[in-house]
């Protein structure tokens, strides 16, 4: 009895305190409402759901081989498998140990499943795509625009003006170029920069072009993680007669990429959504393999539906991806008060 | 033996015409532990962290256990030498909130001495159980009371077995109910023949603990006395009105 | 010995810089000779023969390749503007939203925001294109008689036709970035000190009152520079527009590059291009982040 009238009492403070904001209440109530209603109504029973189940491997896979799916479906249920661990796995300290190497070897790991080599018979890269081809794209220029980005961090907080100047100009070019130019040229001009000969496929120079992008932009959310540290740090550790690398690795940057873990999970996200840019220039990585299916007569019109379940699939990833890096950051935090 | 500290003349401005340090002159011998006083602003910062090389000076001599410094452009490896041989404890800990406790203390033996790391995480729990807080090992600096966290400091920095400690103002960030825990640490060290300098506002420690105090205003020394006498008798005027102050 | 360190280090890293950019221009070199391409840029003075629907100046397919780019130029700032505006007022509603008083506009909010940070801005654009705009199936829907009619061939608002592809890209890249702006705009009033409200609320000042006259001018500091790097990825952003056929300075290198195969002199033009925009908006908000510092500093 009681505790009704204390949820009355709540829901009239947070909603109806006063006539405008009754109105606005009732109002997003009654079209929320409405709009739920519809929305579900049309999901199950207007929708034509078979673009999206009859294509289903296609949406994961892309063309990959029938025979050799196992490969990508391993690959992509690891992804599953390491991210509930990290998330809800055991405390079991082996396994938290390894997740870290884990992580690393993901990208590496993916290489090796799709492109074959070392006993699994070869597949072309044309033959990659869906979501495969997504997360192997933001993981494989991920992990190596990290140390890229840190790199350029510390050369342009460097004293030397030649690495600092070299530093800054990449950084902010980099930065005032839009992606969809640097993909698009990096797929025209990276071949004409290479030896006379020597030819790397779509999703290497997609990888490349993303890798140049994405560290500067990293350089800058490490830079600005740099800046956080206050200088008795560094002065703490020249009073124990560390080396000035030594103070960067061990003392200053450890805390500066904990500060700039947010940044950097944004970072990442975007990246993940960035590679669908990739589908207007030639690979059909998730949202190619939607636009290659609404060029299929049979499904032609179906956009409502091949554009939600994108969207679906894209919000899950990204939204594993924010939660794995704010688990990451309580790891990491330097207030350990709770322990 | 020749003093672990001697400075003549040592003289340094950040802007012209105000001096942070003025023509100081100051030894200080093996064992001993001089308490350096004076108001705010008036330079003790400035003087001790010449003496690590956290600071450059303009002119004067310089001489930190035998070593050289000259005022600028010192070799890195003069540098290094003394620091490995010199500890230092800041007003505000400047502990490494991402290490634990251990961490930070071994930190230095690792990397700068290379000990093993069992070693030094032996050497590690002896001096934290000499501070008295050997059961907060395993837990991080944010986990630690100001004065734990103080001990903790003093652990680190005794970790590289130094022959001279500098402390600035240790005990000023703390609570009052907290200071005595620190200072007893400071007394200890002492009575095992430590030499310290020490800048600190708290009498009782200089009187106690403290061989000489030196006491400086605008840069300069004013005056360097016995605690018996500077604290009953100071010589200067100077010396006095500050002492009036801060007994209030 | 510290200053010949720091010297030998800083020529190992200059040597290195130089010797991998000249294996890449004479990789380039050899390649282009290959190619039988050559660098030049007189082609930018021959016609363009290539029609643009969207031209705020006068423009025919007899117009050199050098007035098509600027054409594309002005489509790309005219988007890029009203996608500003529009993107400023959205995000700010939802922002104040976010950290109101109302529950549900809070839950409204807090949906919005996540639904639109956490999909691609692709994808974003493509839906509003394909199914809001052209998937329109009535033939004209006109919500406030003659002032708004909205058809599958763009919007007609007050007399001014809005095309198709111009609408999607205005209401994509609005849409998206005004997520953004809606939390750089929440994390700066929630910069301001708690203290401000209840003070103001002491004194008895109404909530909008107090919103407008105390906390937003203290907010601001902290929202600009937010402000700024969020115009910045709207600029850059708009180069989506090829995704929904628009013609701004991305599209139509893109096609001069199909037209004459002149992808490094095309990519020296659109960097230029780009630094000069980045510049402008960065100017930009510097002038009016010195206007609100000076004007909250009394
Ligand atoms: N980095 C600096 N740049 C410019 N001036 C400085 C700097 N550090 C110290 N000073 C000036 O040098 C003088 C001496 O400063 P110092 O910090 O040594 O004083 P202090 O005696 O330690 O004072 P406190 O008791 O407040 O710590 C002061 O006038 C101070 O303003
Ligand atoms: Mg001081």
């Amino acid at each position: 009895m009681g505790n009704s009238y204390n949820y009355i009492k709540y829901i009239k403070r947070v909603a109806f305190s006063n006539a405008l904001d009754s109105i606005i209440s009732l109002t997003i109530l009654s079209f929320g409402i409405s709009a739920l209603v519809n929305l579900f109504k049309w999901l199950v029973f207007s929708a034509n759901w078979s673009v999206v189940s009859l294509n289903l491997p296609l949406y994961l896979f892309g063309s990959f081989p029938g025979d050799q799916l196992w490969r990508p479906g391993l690959w992509i249920s690891l992804f599953a498998i390491f991210s509930f661990i990290t998330l809800w796995g055991p405390r079991w300290s082996w396994l938290r140990k390894s997740l870290p190497f884990l992580w690393v070897s993901y990208a590496p790991l993916g290489i090796f499943l799709l492109a074959g080599g070392f006993g699994l018979s070869a597949v072309e890269s044309q033959n990659w795509g869906g979501l495969t081809l997504t997360i192997l794209l933001t993981s494989c220029s991920a992990i190596v625009s990290l140390p890229l980005g840190i790199a350029l961090a510390l050369g342009r907080q460097s004293t030397l003006p030649v690495i600092k100047n070299l530093s800054s100009i990449y950084i902010d070019t980099m930065r005032s170029l839009p992606l969809i130019a640097v993909l698009f040229f990096g797929q025209l001009l990276i071949p004409l920069f290479l030896p006379v000969g020597l030819e790397i496929n779509r999703v290497s120079r997609a990888i490349i072009a993303f890798t140049l992008f994405v560290s500067a932009y990293i350089a800058e959310d490490v830079r600005g993680g740099l800046q956080s540290m206050p200088k008795t740090q560094k002065e703490a550790g020249e009073v124990l007669g560390l080396h000035p690398f030594q103070i960067t690795y061990l003392i200053i940057l450890p805390q500066a990429l904990r500060i700039a873990l947010p940044s950097l999970t944004n970072q990442a996200v975007g990246l993940l959504q960035n590679t669908s840019l990739m589908a207007i220039l030639g690979l059909v990585e998730l949202l190619g393999v939607g636009r290659s299916i609404l060029a299929n007569p049979e499904f032609i019109g179906r956009y409502i539906e091949v554009y939600i379940w994108l969207a679906a699939i894209y919000w899950i990833v990204c939204t594993v991806m924010a939660l794995i890096a704010r688990h990451l950051e309580q790891q990491m935090t330097l207030d350990k008060k709770d322990f | 033996m020749p003093p672990i500290v001697k400075a003549t003349n040592l003289t340094k401005s950040y802007s012209k015409g105000i001096f942070a340090l003025d023509n100081v002159c100051i030894s200080v011998e093996p064992g001993e532990v001089l308490v350096v006083m004076g108001p705010s602003g008036s330079g003790k910062s400035t003087l001790i962290r010449t003496f690590n090389g956290l600071e450059s000076f303009d002119s004067g001599q310089l001489n930190i256990l035998g070593i050289t410094l000259e005022g600028h452009n010192n070799d890195e490896r003069n540098i290094h030498r003394i620091r490995k041989r010199v500890g230092m404890v800041f007003q505000q800990f400047n502990l490494f909130p991402h290490l634990s406790i251990i961490e930070n203390i071994t930190l230095a033996p690792i990397k700068v001495q290379k000990k093993k790391k069992a070693e030094a995480e032996q050497n590690a729990l002896l001096l934290l159980s000499q501070m008295g807080i050997e059961s907060h090992a395993r837990k991080y600096p944010s986990q630690l009371s100001g004065g734990e966290q103080q001990r903790v400091a003093i652990a680190r920095a005794l970790a590289l077995k130094p022959e001279l400690l500098l402390f600035d103002e240790p005990t000023s960030a703390l609570d009052p109910e907290r200071v005595n825990e620190v200072l007893d640490a400071m007394r200890k060290l002492a009575e095992q023949g430590m030499s310290m300098v020490v800048v600190t506002h708290e009498i009782n420690f200089a009187k106690e603990v403290g061989d000489r105090v030196l006491f400086m205003d605008s840069g300069k020394v004013i005056e360097t006395s016995t605690p018996d006498i500077f604290f009953l008798n100071a010589k200067h005027e100077r010396s006095r009105k500050f002492l009036n102050q801060i007994k209030k | 010995m510290k200053i010949s360190y720091n010297a030998t280090a800083q020529l190992v890293i200059a040597l290195i810089v130089i010797l991998v950019v000249s294996i890449l221009i004479n990789n380039l070199t050899l390649n282009l000779i290959k190619t039988g391409l050559g660098f030049n840029f007189s082609w930018l003075f021959r016609p363009a023969s290539f029609a643009l629907a969207e031209h705020p100046l006068p423009y025919s397919p007899s117009d050199s390749y050098a007035w098509a780019l600027f054409i594309g130029w002005l489509n790309s700032l005219k988007v890029i503007f009203y996608s500003l505006l529009l993107s400023t007022l959205i995000g700010t509603c939802f922002g104040l939203f976010r950290i109101g008083k109302n529950a549900l506009l809070r839950l409204v909010s807090a949906g919005y925001i996540a639904i639109i940070r956490q999909t691609p801005l692709l994808l974003q654009l493509m839906f509003w294109y394909f199914v809001a705009i052209l998937g329109i199936k009535k033939s004209i829907i006109s919500p406030m008689g003659n002032l708004l009619s909205i058809s599958n061939q763009g919007i007609n608002l007050l007399g001014v036709t809005l095309s198709a592809e111009f609408t999607s890209l205005l209401l994509g890249l609005s849409v998206f970035t005004s997520a953004y702006i809606a939390e750089v705009i929440r994390g700066g009033i929630n910069s301001v000190n708690k203290g401000q409200w209840e003070s103001f609320r002491s004194l008895g000042l109404e909530e909008s009152i107090g919103l407008y006259k105390i906390i937003i001018p203290q907010a601001l500091p902290a929202i600009l520079p937010g402000l700024t790097s969020q115009y910045l990825n709207l600029a850059k952003n708009s180069t989506l527009a090829i995704a929904v056929g628009y013609s701004d300075i991305y599209a139509i290198n893109d096609t001069i590059i199909n037209q004459t195969g002149r992808p490094i002199e095309a990519f020296i033009i659109l960097l230029l291009s780009f630094l000069f925009l980045n510049l402008f908006i960065s100017n930009g908000m510097e002038v009016l982040n010195s206007m609100v510092t000076r004007s909250t500093k009394l």
